[in-house]
């Protein structure tokens, strides 16, 4: 039985919030998209099937609509809002990424629709939150990822911040998202009412920052960003390494507990000829603290980085992730989308699943449950939905409307 | 305790160390779940080594990363190869609801722990294995950290310039990633076993959660036989899209425009409204197709500026603009401050410490900060004496035969 079967969840929002519903779809629940006619609007952005622009073709919204069905619904219309109150009576969540007071002002919001509904579990994403002094900034990826801490800390130190090149911010928003309705869900099967819960993806993509967001009120050292790595204060940590055939990302590290692995690196090293036992033996543990000390000159760790390029170069990424699955090593190959499609690995987990595209039906691969659940397994039961797919099934066959009601509504163009 | 909190009937015994598996527990301590995490007395959890320490000085309770990751839950000292740690485990395995860890798939089994070896104690326990790759698989045994999934998961080779290789993530960014799917997997279990009566055990594969993030790239791969490339700062859809220069060393200051109406006012903004009308600029698809050019106008423009004065100057237009946040300006930021987004709170050992707040707001059972992160075996006594129940002479043997080292 899923997890969430006998759940029903609006989901009015846009590519702010496509993820959050989602998850709550694989774990079972029944997710209505809830689209304005003509479409979501994430189903303008590409990239777009066969690179055709067109609503049905949005393989944004492919990606993240699995599991849904499609409704129609204009909230801009009077009959529209009285629908959709009607229909939030009787759901459990609604998953709405509007501007901050889009709802309220249409009658919609959270206090209006708890007057109807107490238990219903009411969940919005923003760029900036609900309120505050920047609540109604105009918000994109790249401004979210600005705004959060994120953006700074990566790219080449000689060029502009540069933010990686699949859309991350509102993916860090849904998924916070969904957390915050299985806590708001599991205190409400507890007492019996619901809430409304405050998404701001430029706080959620702050998590990658990976705490340096909070060097300036520790009073720490904040990091810089360096091609392939990161400067603190003066030193230079490369993390991606170059191969025979492309590149590796290594940990490369000191310290009680990182500087384990640097020591049997420089051992193996040591052993094939790459460097002497006076490089080998040096304090790894306490290696950071020997540069910053100025104990040992930077160009000595220069010297040190080259003899383990020197190793990295002389092997192909397969053969780097052969030795550090031998030996411990903390390196794996950087990789293309088309190999981790090919990895050994996640086909001998049966991870990948395959799913039908909407457009001409043949089917397609797409990455398979976020976990692997022994009891309540997830699973991909529908493919992602057409504009509307669904209005007969659901305002007629669910919710009662009859065929004039349906027609009529239609007609005046509400769904 | 956390009586007041959404979550405070689950319980926790959580055996999860470093970032990814800390990060995800941490989530459900924000609303009140009783966490009991375990470390070892002699191997210090790899996140307590780790950046930022606190006025940079290094101890084993100054990473205000591992501050970040564990607040709010209790800590104990155990152990695990001293013979009678296992009578204390198993007790707090009958007590708790869900027992997490995120060892290579080995380390449970050694110590008797593993998902049969626990639902012989305790019939519905849930159990959360978390990993980079898995419990199964040629990868199962890899040792490693986030960065190391973001690379062979795909994310590194995505983020750089087009005309360099691979500038990667910053840090480990699976682990941003998978604690939320953590987060949801427990209490999804914890959903099942109200409704069934069944326990579950859950194989979390780190990089499995965090390809959700690259969907959009998977179908471009699948559907459209496309490898995606990395593309600096440019986007397939908006032009302009970038980071531009602002005034002072490495300062800079993101701007975007979704349409026409944003690109006007940009034009405006900039004192240059005779750019709307250049057929090189006129229609998105122009500005894409021009884009150096346009980046080079657009930086121009701001070099001299305060990163913030044009943040404001375009947000009063409508463009979407934000300076690039380092730590201090984030620290200063009035949205983040409205949010109460950096928590201070008293530590034992650091006197004070700062970390970031509950991510959603909740509007009826908002999450809190309800403690910091445990020094090493800070909660012991309160553990084995009011979770426990153990008596003191009892507490003493324990301590004697060595089992908090």
């Amino acid at each position: 039985m899923p997890i969430l079967e006998s759940s029903r969840v609006l989901d009015l929002s846009n590519e702010r919030g496509l993820l959050c519903g989602q998850i709550l779809a694989d774990l079972g629940a029944d997710v209505i998209a809830v689209e304005p006619p003509g479409g979501c609007s994430a189903r303008r952005l590409g990239p777009f099937a066969g690179g055709v622009r067109d609503p049905e073709r949005s393989l944004l919204w492919w990606a993240y609509s699995r599991n849904k069905r499609s409704i129609t619904l204009d909230i801009e219309h009077a009959q529209g809002r009285g629908l959709l109150r009607r229909m939030a009576a009787a759901a459990d969540f609604l998953i709405e990424s509007f501007e901050p007071g889009y709802m309220t002002s249409h009658g919609v919001g959270y206090d209006e629709l708890a007057a109807i509904n107490p238990a219903l579990v009411y969940v919005s994403i923003t760029g900036f939150g609900q309120s505050g002094p920047k609540a109604d900034y105009a918000d994109a990826d790249l401004i979210l990822l600005a705004a959060g801490g994120p953006l700074i800390l990566g790219g080449d130190d000689d060029r502009p911040p540069v933010r990686l090149s699949v859309p991350q911010a509102y993916l860090h928003a849904g998924a916070d998202a969904a957390v915050a309705a299985m806590v708001a869900h599991h205190e409400r099967v507890r007492r019996g009412r619901g809430q409304h819960a405050d998404i701001a993806a430029f706080a959620s993509a702050a998590i990658a920052t990976q705490s340096a967001i909070l060097a300036a009120p520790l009073g720490a050292t904040q990091l810089r960003r360096l091609a392939g790595g990161l400067k603190l204060g003066p030193l230079n940590l490369p993390v991606i390494w170059p191969a025979k055939d492309g590149y590796i990302s290594m940990t490369f590290l000191f310290g009680s507990a990182l500087g384990v692995f640097t020591r049997r690196l420089m051992h193996y090293l040591c052993a094939r000829g790459y460097c002497d036992e006076a490089t080998r033996d040096k304090d790894w543990i306490g290696y950071a603290d020997l540069l910053m000390s100025g104990r040992e000159p930077l160009s000595e760790f220069e010297r040190v980085k080259e003899v383990v390029r020197g190793f990295t170069r002389a092997h192909t990424k397969a053969e780097l992730l052969d030795l550090a699955l031998q030996h411990g090593f903390l390196m794996t190959p950087v990789s293309t989308i088309g190999e981790v499609v090919a990895s050994d690995q996640l086909a001998s987990r049966e991870y990948w699943r395959r799913i039908q595209d909407p457009v001409s039906e043949r089917e397609y691969t797409v990455p398979g449950p976020f976990v692997k659940f022994s009891a309540s397994p997830i699973q991909y039961r529908r493919r992602p939905p057409k504009i509307g797919e669904h209005n007969r099934e659901i305002y007629i066959g669910e919710f009662g409307l009859s065929n004039e009601e349906f027609s009529r509504l239609a007609r005046a163009g509400v769904i | 305790m956390n009586s007041d909190g959404p979550l405070a009937d689950v319980k926790i015994l959580d055996f999860m160390w470093v970032m990814a598996g800390p990060a995800g527990t941490r989530m459900l301590a924000d609303y009140g779940a009783q966490i009991v995490r375990v470390e070892s007395p002699s191997r210090i959890d790899t996140a307590r080594t780790l950046q930022p320490y606190q006025k940079d000085a290094f101890s084993a309770d100054a990473s205000g990363l591992f501050n970040n990751c564990n607040a709010g839950k209790l800590g104990i000292a155990i152990d695990m190869s001293n013979a009678r740690a296992r009578e204390v485990v198993l007790d707090l395995v009958r007590w708790a609801d869900v027992v997490t860890e995120s060892f290579s798939p080995k380390a449970m089994r050694k110590w008797g722990l593993d998902y049969e070896s626990l639902r012989r104690i305790k019939p519905d326990a849930v159990m959360l294995s978390s990993c980079l790759f898995g419990q199964t698989g040629p990868l199962r045994q890899i040792a490693g950290f986030g960065n190391m999934a973001a690379a062979i998961a795909g994310f590194s080779n995505l983020a750089g310039w087009p005309d360099r290789a691979a500038t990667g993530v910053f840090g480990a960014y699976t682990d941003y990633i998978a604690p939320r799917y953590t987060a949801i997997a427990i209490l999804a279990a914890l959903e099942h076993r109200r409704r069934t009566g069944e326990g579950q055990y859950i194989d979390q594969a780190q990089a499995e959660s965090a390809l959700h993030f690259l969907a959009p790239a998977f179908l471009e791969y699948a559907v459209n036989h496309r490898e995606p490339r990395r593309a600096g700062n440019s986007d397939r859809d908006l032009a302009p899209h970038g980071v531009y220069p602002a005034a002072g060393e490495d300062r800079w200051v993101a701007i975007v425009c979704r349409g026409e109406s944003e690109w006007r006012a940009l034009c405006g903004a900039m004192g240059k409204s005779e750019l709307a009308g250049d057929p090189r600029f006129a229609a998105l698809e122009a500005r894409i197709a021009n884009n150096a050019a346009l980046d080079r106008i657009i930086g121009e423009w701001t070099a001299g500026r305060a990163a913030a004065d044009t943040e404001q100057l375009l947000q009063a237009r409508g463009v979407p603009a934000y300076q690039v946040q380092n730590s201090s300006e984030a620290w200063r930021d009035a949205q983040f401050k409205h949010r109460r987004h950096f928590v201070e709170i008293d530590h034992q050992t650091l006197g004070r410490t700062t970390v970031e707040a509950p991510r959603a707001i909740l509007s009826r059972t908002p999450g809190a900060v309800r403690r910091a992160a445990p020094s090493l075996g800070r909660d012991n006594q309160y553990v084995l004496e009011r979770i426990l129940g153990y008596d003191a002479e009892r507490i003493s043997e324990l301590a004697l035969a060595g089992v908090f080292g």
